[in-house]
């Protein structure tokens, strides 16, 4: 479990850039994608999302505008920066490479 | 709103201790996504308040998200850091350079303590301030002081008109900085206790003329105020406020070990203690200020 805590915390930031690079998100939506693109794996503590999220702003990685919807509710939407967009493309290089050389190991059968 | 809310936001609010603007902002961002997560359960079925009371669990304590993005803006940047240590290192380079005795340098000074404080004052209050604003009470307070010994009827003047007037300042901004951080107090009255100790330190050594004295122990005095100096420019690059606390407290008291070792001749133990039951409660005080300000005003009328 502390394993797997470790593992996310680890990679939030990649996730949330992720996610965010996809498309224009706010709080709310992010959770609920992350369930529903992990098949439920992620549900973290809803309330550690914005510590993260305000990090990421505050590193010039994303940005946050508040919108009106239509039905006239406000919601604080985040875009990713060019230099967010260069953090992942690094990231998601690094996370491949550490992945393929974690299988090659773990799962030599496979291979 | 349902009262779990309510008191879950007080306590988000207490906890944050961010700027005004960016607060309002976190708080209007956490409020919209406990909404649509109370939403969302009230159509599961759920009453509203049990769709709240399961919203805010989910949410996480208040506590610890505020504490989580307190610490995401709590670091300074190193441009606020040097304008916080900057007073500090004026009076240190006044000392330093035996400036101290020369009017048109200490009106330069003076002027541009008052004008950052204007400044910053008008401009959101930034953490850099404090410092600043801990210089510019000193002329006021020290004008008090000077007024009291006039002669006859001033000095009643001053007693009853001044001294007061003085206090209702001191009072506001004291408010006015807890109201913001308690820790921005602490940092702000941090060169009280080292002026006094100083002064007591100069007052007690009767070997030497007044001017003298002040000649003498101009490079430790520097010195003493080029650590304070280090303390503010540290205490606004630290994240966690344990921290912040402890920079202070550290820094404050070899400066006081500094005061004492250089006065050690001339001055009582008991004096010293005093003073250094002073600083403790100058970097203490605001805390349970704070504390007996919030209880006030969370008191249902």
């Amino acid at each position: 479990m502390n394993y797997e805590r470790e593992l996310l915390k680890g990679s939030t930031d990649s996730l949330l850039l992720s996610l965010i690079n996809n498309q224009p998100m706010y709080g709310y939506q992010i959770i609920k994608e992350l369930e529903r693109r992990s098949n439920g794996y992620f549900q973290f503590k809803e309330g550690t999302l914005y510590p993260a999220l305000h990090r990421l702003e505050k590193a010039g990685l994303i940005y946050g505008k508040w919108q009106k919807l239509p039905n006239g509710q406000e919601r604080r939407y985040y875009y990713i920066t060019l230099k967010g967009q260069k953090i992942l493309a690094e990231r998601l290089a690094v996370w491949q490479d550490f992945s393929t050389a974690v299988s090659l190991i773990m799962q030599p059968a496979s291979n | 709103m349902v009262p779990i809310k309510l008191s879950y936001f007080e306590n988000l609010k207490r906890y944050l201790r961010l700027d005004p603007g960016l607060e309002s902002d976190v708080i209007k961002e956490i409020c919209t996504h406990l909404e649509d997560r109370s939403h969302e359960l009230k159509e599961s079925g759920l009453s509203e308040e049990e769709a709240t009371n399961i919203a805010t669990r989910i949410l996480g304590p208040p506590q610890l998200v505020a504490r989580q993005i307190y610490e995401v803006y709590s670091q300074g940047t190193w441009r606020q850091s040097l304008c916080a240590g900057l007073p500090h290192l004026l009076i240190a380079l006044l000392f330093a350079l035996h400036f101290w005795n020369n009017v048109f340098s200490l009106a330069i000074v003076l002027v541009l303590v008052v004008s950052v404080t204007i400044y910053g004052w008008c401009h959101g209050r930034p953490n850099w301030l404090f410092p600043w604003l801990g210089y510019s009470l000193v002329p006021v307070i020290a004008t008090g002081a000077l007024l009291i010994y006039l002669p006859g009827a001033w000095s009643w003047f001053a007693i009853l008109a001044y001294v007061p007037l003085v206090l209702l300042v001191i009072i506001s901004v004291t408010k006015a900085s807890l109201k913001r951080d308690w820790l921005f107090t602490s940092l702000m009255l941090l060169p009280l206790p080292i002026t006094i100790g100083w002064v007591v330190a100069l007052l007690g050594n009767t070997n030497l003329l007044w001017k003298e004295q002040i000649q003498h122990f101009a490079p430790m005095i520097a010195l003493s105020f080029s650590v304070l100096a280090i303390a503010a420019a540290t205490f606004i690059r630290m994240k966690q406020r344990w921290a912040k606390f402890g920079t202070l407290v550290v820094l404050e008291s070899i400066v006081f070990i500094m005061i004492v070792y250089a006065g050690k001749s001339s001055v009582s133990p008991v004096t010293w203690l005093l003073i250094a039951l002073l600083g403790l409660f100058l970097l203490l005080g605001p805390a349970l200020l704070e504390q007996n300000f919030t209880r006030n005003h969370s008191k249902p009328a």
